[in-house]
Order: C-alpha cells, then structure tokens, then sequence
C-alpha cells in the first residue's frame, strides 16, 4: 500500500528493492521498443548491417595473414639457413652438417612449416659437358617450389637415387628429354653415378641451368657426406613474424644463422599490411554510416515521444532516469541487431573468403565481443545528441503542445 | 503532507463519500504565493499575485485565456519558475531550489493531471498508473489496481489508453495523481476534453478527494466546476482580479 512505499520511497534508493524497479524499468524499455515497429527495424536494421560487415572484415583481418601467407607460399622459400659466415675471416661460406641444418629448419613451428630442404651445390660433368648439381630432399622440394612447371614428374621419394630433373635450359642445351640415361661424373672423375631425367622444369630462374638429384646422391657424388651449403624453408608467416622466426634459429643453434628471403617476405608484409588497411578502412566507414543511420533514426524516436519525456518528466522523472532509459534501449536495440549481424557476418565471410582465397574463414568467438564493443560505441555515439534532446525536453512546453 | 494513510483511495470512487482520513487543518499553509510575477520578456503573463491554500482546501483558479491560469499552474507544479516573488510549497520555501530539488519535490508532493490526459500510449492503464509509482518509489502493480479501481477502471486496467474513452482516460490520470498520496493534487481543466457525463464523473471524484480532505488547486474555465470549489482566485490579464 501507499503507506509501505512512501516509507520506503522517502528513505531513499538505499531501502528500495531492486526487484520491482528493475522490472518496471524493464517493461518500459521493452514496451517503448515493442510498440515502435518501423523506427525499431531501421534501428536494428542499420546496426545488424553494420555488425554484419565489421564481423566480417575482423574475422578475415585475423584469418587473411594466414590466408595470404599460404597463398604466397607458392612463390617458394622465405627463409634461408646457413652456417655463420664470418666476415673477419674473409666471408667465405663453408659446408655445414646437413643433419643440422634440417634440425635447425624443424626447429620452425611444424603448422606453420610449408617445406624445408638442405641444398649442396657441386659443378659436375654430364655426358655433354659441365652443370651445376644440387642434391636436396626433392620429396620436400615439390612442397617447396610448387611454382615449377614440370614436364615429365616429380622426383616422390628422398631416397630416389635413380632419377633426376634438369632445368630446361640445361636440358635444351645438351638435348636431354624425359627417360634419357644421364651419367653424372665428379669433377675429379673419382666418383659417377647413373640417373633417369624424370622431369624437365621450367622455373624462370637459375634452376633452368641446373640438374636436381637426391641429397644423399649429391653428397656421394660429390665426396662431401652429410654436408650442405644451407637449407631453404618456406613458412605461412608475413615480414616481421619470419624475422623474428629467423632470429630464434640463430639464438638456438650457434653457428647457424638464418634470415628471411627479403623479396618474398618483405612482399608478404607489404600486401598484408595494404590489404588489412583497407579492410580497416571500410569497417571504420561503415561504422561511421551505421552511426549516423542509427543517430537519424533515434532523432527522430526522440522527436516523436516528446509528449511523453515531458510528461514522464513531470510526474517526477530525474534526467538521469530517461538517460538511462534511452540507452538501455539503444543497448537493447544494438544486443538484439548484434546477434542477428553476426549470424549475417559469419556468412558473408565465408562467402569472401571463398571468393578470395577458396577458403572457408575461421569462426573466432574473440570476434564477437569485439564486434559488440564497437556496434554498442557506435550506437552509443549515435544516441548522445538525440538523448541530449530527451533531457533538454521542457514539460510545461510540451504538456501544452507547443 | 497532507494525509498519507494507507486508506488514501478509501473515498475516491463515484459513490463514495466517507473518509477516514486525518481531519485537516486549513490553518496549516500547503501553498503560501507572495507577490509572484513570471516575465516572458517584456511581457507579464502573471504580476504580483498573492495568495495561500490551507490544507485540505480546494481552490478554483478562473479567468479568461490569456489570464495567466496555466502560468501559476506551471508554478505551482515546479515545472516553471516566476520571475520574482516567493512561493513555498508546504513549507518549502522552492526560490533557490536546483531542478533536481524541484523533481524530487514534485514526486513527492504533487499530483498532476492535465487537460490532454498524457498517458504514455505504450503502456497500459494500469502500467501508467505504475510509472508514477516507479518514480516515486517502486512499482506496485497490487496498489495501482487498487486506486484504478477506486475510480472505477478496474476492469480496464489492462488496455492501452487508446483502447479508452476520453473520460477513462482522464480517470487514469487521476488514478495517477493519486497514487503517491501527495500533499497537493493541482487539475489543469481536467473537464476541458470530457463530455458532460464524464465531466460530472470527474468531478464527483474531485469532490470525494476534497471530503478526503486532500488540498486540491484546479483550473478552469467554467463557473459551474468553479462553484464546487471552497474558493475562486480570479485571474485577469496576469493580475488578481
């Protein structure tokens, strides 16, 4: 009855339960929206699309190095390992272990790892003149070069000792095709060995001019066992995540060093870093139309319940209860709309990431807060100014129609 | 205050005509008005306006348009402030109020119901009635059917005030003055949209508050509602008449 409230009522918030307050708070916020059909669905509307793209743009920002880095792997190795070269003593390069130089490239994180291979390097003699011979794990090398494009196969296993694939200007120039007997004889003719050309490959670069075997095949030709110049790896990583990838190798095995190939992951972070900007960008627009769109249609809410701010005002409404009251329903507006935009964004990612890269783009829950925050800072801005309004409304003014 | 029992609605219905409210006592000031004047620029829509309302009175403010009746109601209602003189609102001297102040002490104090109703269209009879309650103190759903039954609402609680007749819709209102008990109920032409059988409604529930010994201020422009009134402040161009 009258007499419990008002006891309770003049004794202040303190003594008041929450329970009933919250719930007619509640009813009037909920109400206010229900009752509004058309200015409510372009509200919801205008921040569902906005969630919709900024959900999107987010989980392909995240996803695109990863993405994009795949897709550049195709341009080959971006990382090369080789023993430390010290410059006081000359700086010429040595021979390394080649066992070493694989662990050394395993040491790189294994999801990360495209392909990794020691080379050897040697100048031998086939049966029409001199070539450079490079011994490598040719199983791995497919992984690692797959920009070749070769007539004939693939070397499959690393212990293939039989076969192996020649350049295509080596081959043109000694008139070698696929199934051709080769002998490949040692410098100091101490050592030769009979191979199969299993494959002739076109690379654009100094490869054409070389013949590729075995590693093990390499090393016994060219006297030099279990050695090699150095390894090349190909890791998913963009400029600044593979110099520091190659700086860990050199802590963690003394007299190796590694460093990233620059054209390739220097191109990795360029793109990324274009790409990931403009994505920021169009979020960033659309938040900004979404913020306005939302900022016109609470104007307007605004406008149309004047009557009743300044009636609630009269009968004992503070500014801060219809502040609160208007932004628990842009809040309620914006949680509604986010859920419905992030259904919508989860698919419209899918559908760029096939588009884009052929893949289908991880559903990261990190996103959905973040994607919230910012739709809920959007909407929030956008209601400043019409809330503003709300409490600059005067109730003898309105309650008389003026 | 005036009465604040928990038996304020006990006479408010179009039969009733016993209380058992407190007797007032007309000689306690609700409203004291010294020498009030509201300028809109050059021009003085009330000047130097004397007057006080005991408890338990009912007063009638009359003039023409134009008279400065809704002006002192605004005041009255802490909506407005005058540009100069004194009003205290029982025993609140309210010239250096905040606005803050002025909210909290119209919740408390005073029930209003207006010549258009203002009913919020979303909410039901029963819900606006609550909304009252909500700024006061907290919602009571039980209390609120109370005083819309009092007025005899009670099986139209549940519809949206456009799901009402004008009378109905006024009687919501006074529902809503009420419901808090307040220690003055001011009625801005609260017949001014009714036809006359809503009109004697209203007034016969205006009348049983007064029995009630509630101190009501009402404005009007007609001398039949004005009559009813223990007395008549007469208005003529901002001035007493």
């Amino acid at each position: 009855m009258a007499t419990d409230r008002n006891a309770s009522g003049g004794g202040g918030a303190a003594a008041r339960p929450l329970g009933p307050r919250a719930r007619m708070f509640t009813l009037m916020v909920v109400r206010a929206l229900t009752k509004r059909g058309s200015r409510l669905t372009v509200a919801l509307g205008a921040i569902a699309v906005g969630a919709a793209v900024v959900f999107a743009l987010t989980s392909l920002y995240f996803d695109i190095s990863i993405k994009m880095s795949e897709e550049l792997r195709t341009f080959g190795p971006n990382i090369i390992i080789s023993p430390h070269v010290d410059e006081k003593q000359g700086g010429e390069s040595r021979l390394a272990d080649a066992s070493l130089l694989e662990s050394a490239a395993k040491s790189l994180p294994a999801d990360r790892m495209v392909g990794a291979t020691p080379y050897l390097y040697g100048v031998v003699r086939l049966d029409r003149g001199n070539a450079v011979l490079v011994g490598a794990d040719m199983a791995a090398m497919r992984a690692l070069a797959p920009y070749w494009q070769v007539d004939g196969g693939w070397i499959a296993a690393s212990f293939d000792d039989r076969n192996a694939m020649v350049g295509r200007r080596l081959a043109t120039s000694m008139g070698l095709k696929v199934g051709d007997p080769v002998t490949i004889v040692n410098r100091d003719r101490s050592t030769q060995a009979s191979v199969t050309i299993k494959g002739i490959m076109d690379t654009g670069e100094a490869e054409d001019d070389q013949i590729f075997i075995n590693l093990a095949l390499a090393q016994k030709i060219l006297n030099e066992p279990g050695k090699a110049n150095f390894a090349m790896a190909s890791i998913v990583a963009d400029g600044a995540e593979a110099d520091s990838l190659a700086a860990s190798i050199g802590q963690r095995f003394p007299g190796i060093e590694a460093r990233p190939i620059r054209k390739v992951s220097e191109a990795d972070g360029q793109i990324l870093g274009k790409i990931d900007g403009l994505m920021a960008l169009v979020a960033l627009i659309i938040l900004v139309i979404t913020t306005l769109c939302v900022n016109a249609t609470l104007t307007a809410m605004v406008a149309e319940r004047t009557p009743q701010i300044g009636l609630q005002k009269a009968i004992g409404a503070s500014d801060g209860s219809i502040v609160a009251q208007f932004l628990a329903e842009t809040a309620l507006v914006c949680l509604v709309a986010v859920a419905i935009g992030i259904v919508g964004g989860f698919l419209l990612a899918q559908l760029l990431g096939q588009a884009v890269f052929s893949a289908w783009v991880t559903f990261r829950p990190g996103m959905v807060p973040l994607t919230l925050g910012l739709c809920l800072i959007a909407a929030l801005a956008a209601a400043m100014l019409p809330i503003r309004g709300a409490v600059r409304v005067v109730p003898a003014r309105v309650l008389r129609g003026e | 205050m005036a009465p604040m029992d928990g038996t304020a609605f006990a006479a408010v219905s179009d039969d009733a005509a016993t209380t058992s409210a407190p007797i007032p006592n007309p000689s306690r000031e609700v409203i004291g008005c010294d020498a009030l004047s509201r300028h809109f620029g050059q021009v003085a829509a009330l000047d130097d306006v004397t007057f006080r309302v005991g408890e338990g009175e009912f007063l009638a403010i009359m003039g023409p348009s134009g008279s400065g009746k809704t002006t002192l109601l605004n005041i009255l209602s802490l909506l407005d402030a005058p540009t100069s003189g004194s009003y205290r609102l029982d025993g609140i001297e309210t010239a250096n109020l905040t606005e803050k102040d002025r909210v909290v002490i119209r919740r408390e104090k005073i029930g209003l119901v207006f010549q258009q109703f203002h009913l919020i269209p979303y909410l039901s009879a029963v819900e606006n009635v609550m909304l009252a309650q909500h700024y006061h103190s907290v919602a009571d759903r039980d209390e609120a059917l109370e005083a819309l039954e009092r007025v005899g609402l009670a099986e139209r609680a549940g519809h949206l005030p456009s799901q009402l007749s004008g009378g109905e819709q006024q009687r919501v209102c006074i529902a809503r003055a009420l419901i808090n008990a307040p220690a003055l109920i001011l009625a801005d032409e609260p017949t001014g949209n009714l036809d006359a059988d809503n009109e004697r409604r209203v007034m016969k529930l205006l009348e049983s508050l007064r029995a009630e010994g509630r101190t009501i201020v009402l404005v009007t422009h007609n001398p039949a509602l004005g009559r009813q009134a223990d007395r008549i402040l007469r208005l003529e161009h901002g001035r007493k008449a």
